[in-house]
């Protein structure tokens, strides 16, 4: 992996003239004292010393609503599919999302591939940077491999605290959108010092079950007590999914223009924890108690993923953590009952 | 190949062919019989697989294809009035284009019974789905052993395919037996009683050693039809079910129709008793 070098305002000068080119460049922003994923109007307002965004930039490759089809109401023969066209560049990702990233990749890829998924996937280059500031409930090491946000990323940005950043490249995209930077050839040590760092900043907390072994260690668990213990005090509101950086479920819907002359298809973010979740028609629902879809929101980040995609569901951000009112979404206070150590 | 995450690039998923609404009439007081055609070429489905129909503007909803393979040149569906999709799919009339994805989904593994004996249990509109299998039995006669079918629905009004129950009754080397869970006086000679009341009445004529058993019902069957076959003496590898879920995308992307992590879209609807006695949430 080629390592370049790139001064802060080296950096900062690059990302501007980026701005003002034909690519959307989305990145972390400040807003009301919180951090955000936005598309950058001002290179200024580019923040990569984030302690962790509100979101992960998955929105950008799935978007809570995204068009797949077009269409003449009633006429079938009328549809034709609809594809992103709009290039972009997300610059600073954290380690934990850009793994989100390549299980996403697996997810809508691996089989039966989703060509809407594919066209956004097409045009985006992704620039990770290694955290400078601890996560408040980050346990990203506990549940991602080191070279996990390598199988998505193009380029990786390591702040070297000397007001500069060690710049690796990892795909030829990545090669060549740095190419109009005036990243150098790294110095001489800097190598060293980039392995250090990105290992400088410690998660928060730990998970107490290896990761590989997860998918045994819940094996028999289904009925354990926790989750009716948890169900009792979940809204079913769906938060611990919106925040989350892998979650892909989605539900499908048809609107029409108001002219009536045409209309979109459409899919929108859906959530295994909301309650009409698993209702077929008829009105049966087959995840109807909540400790049911609190059990399978955990089954699928720390089983059902991993052993079907080989990456884990779940990338130790902390979102949901932060995201749920009373407290019960968090994987490692799980497994941590389901141990018996208590939360 | 692609940039982003080297995947091979595909046309979308989620676009649909052209199919045309050939015949329709009514089948209870919710269900409707559907026949369509695709331009000039057949659907390509298997026995028990479905495809998700849709009307644009309106939305897609899942359906099991009801017509065997066998039938040539259209495909029949019946479809239960239940929301606003297939409310608009019952307005249709003849003439009318539906969005048609798929087949999906698994299929009843006809050729792997070739040679067994054949017991079918179906309840309500379980029919639907097995009567693709049923039709395609008796089209390769020659290939399968004793066919039993018992079908029962909650009452006489809800009976489908009357015509063909009838016909099947009446054919030579088919055991056909039907029951209804109510009736009111006079309205019904048959058997009354849920679906396991037919078991004491076949139990000796079915042989669990030569046969398999394919049961597609409402949930609440299930439990208590294998309990019988298992008194029987069937093997788990022998009991074939098809399971209902809400198979919203069918290219297993969207989710809603997981049992465990199994997506039921792709690795079902159609399952072995044995493939899926793991699963918690099976059953």
């Amino acid at each position: 992996m080629e390592l370049l070098q790139i001064s802060k305002k080296g950096l900062l000068d690059f990302v501007g003239t980026l701005v003002a080119g034909p690519l959307d460049i989305i990145g972390v922003v400040q807003k009301d004292g919180r951090f955000a994923y936005d598309k950058l109007d001002d290179a200024r307002s580019l923040r990569l010393d984030f302690d962790e965004a509100l979101y992960s930039p998955k929105q950008f490759l799935f978007p809570p609503k995204e068009a797949l089809l077009s269409y003449a109401p009633k006429d079938p023969a009328s549809s034709e599919p609809v594809y992103s066209e709009k290039p972009q560049a997300i610059i600073g990702i954290h380690p934990g999302d850009l793994a989100a990233i390549a299980m996403l990749d697996k997810a809508f890829t691996k089989v039966n591939i989703d060509a809407h998924y594919c066209a956004r996937r097409e045009k985006t280059i992704l620039v990770g940077i290694y955290p400078t500031k601890p996560g408040a409930y980050r346990f990203t090491s506990s549940m991602i491999k080191p070279q996990e946000p390598y199988l998505a990323a193009d380029a990786f940005l390591v702040d070297l605290g000397n007001d500069s950043y060690a710049v690796e490249i990892v795909t030829d995209r990545g090669k060549e959108f740095f190419s109009t930077s005036t990243a150098t050839a790294a110095e001489a040590d800097a190598k060293a010092k980039a392995e250090r760092m990105k290992t400088a900043v410690k998660d928060t907390v730990a998970l107490s079950v290896k990761r590989d072994d997860l998918p045994s260690f819940l094996d028999g668990k289904e009925h354990h007590p926790v989750w009716e213990a948890r169900a009792a005090k979940c809204f079913s509101c769906g938060s611990c999914v919106t925040v989350c950086p892998t979650c892909y479920c989605f539900d499908v819907l048809d609107e029409l223009d108001l002219s009536f002359e045409y209309g979109l298809r459409f899919r929108t973010w859906d959530a295994c924890v909301l309650d009409p979740f698993a209702v077929c028609a008829g009105g049966h629902n087959f995840r109807k108690k909540p400790a049911d879809r609190i059990r399978h929101r955990l089954y699928r980040k720390q089983k059902f993923l991993l052993e079907k995609l080989g990456l884990a569901g779940c990338v130790g951000c902390g979102r949901c953590k932060k995201a749920c009112v009373p407290d019960i979404a968090f994987p490692p206070d799980i497994d941590n009952d389901l141990l018996g150590k208590g939360a | 190949m692609c940039e982003g995450c080297g995947c091979q690039h595909q046309e979308s998923l989620y676009m649909p062919k052209t199919a045309t609404l050939v015949r329709t009439n009514p089948l209870t007081d919710k269900d409707r019989f559907f026949e369509f055609k695709l331009d000039g070429q057949d659907l390509g489905h298997k026995p028990g697989q479905f495809a998700e129909i849709s009307i644009p503007g309106i939305g897609e909803a899942p359906i099991s294809v009801s017509s065997s393979p066998t039938k040539k040149g259209s495909f029949e569906m019946v479809i239960r009035k239940v929301g606003k999709v297939t409310s608009a799919i019952h307005d249709l009339k003849p003439g009318d284009a539906v969005g048609v994805r798929g087949p999906f989904g698994t299929h009843f593994p006809m050729d792997e019974l070739k040679g067994k004996d054949l017991l079918f249990i179906g309840g309500g509109i379980g029919l639907v789905p097995m009567r693709s299998a049923i039709n395609y039995a008796f089209d390769n006669r020659k290939n399968y052993g004793a066919i039993t079918i018992l079908f029962g629905c909650v009452d006489p009004s809800q009976r489908l395919f009357v015509d063909e129950l009838k016909q099947w009754g009446a054919l030579q080397g088919i055991t056909f037996m039907e029951t209804v869970d109510r009736c009111k006086e006079g309205e019904w000679k048959g058997n009354v009683g849920v679906i396991t009341t037919l078991f004491p009445k076949v139990k000796n004529a079915v042989n669990p050693k030569t046969a398999a058993a394919i049961v597609v019902g409402p949930p609440i069957m299930y439990k208590f039809v294998i309990l019988e076959l298992r008194s029987m003496g069937f093997k788990e590898a022998d009991v074939i079910v098809s399971l209902e879920r809400r198979m919203k995308c069918g290219v297993g992307k969207c989710g809603h129709c997981q049992i465990d992590g199994v997506y039921v879209c792709q690795d079902g609807p159609v399952f072995t008793l044995e493939s899926i006695s793991h699963l918690v949430e099976a059953l």
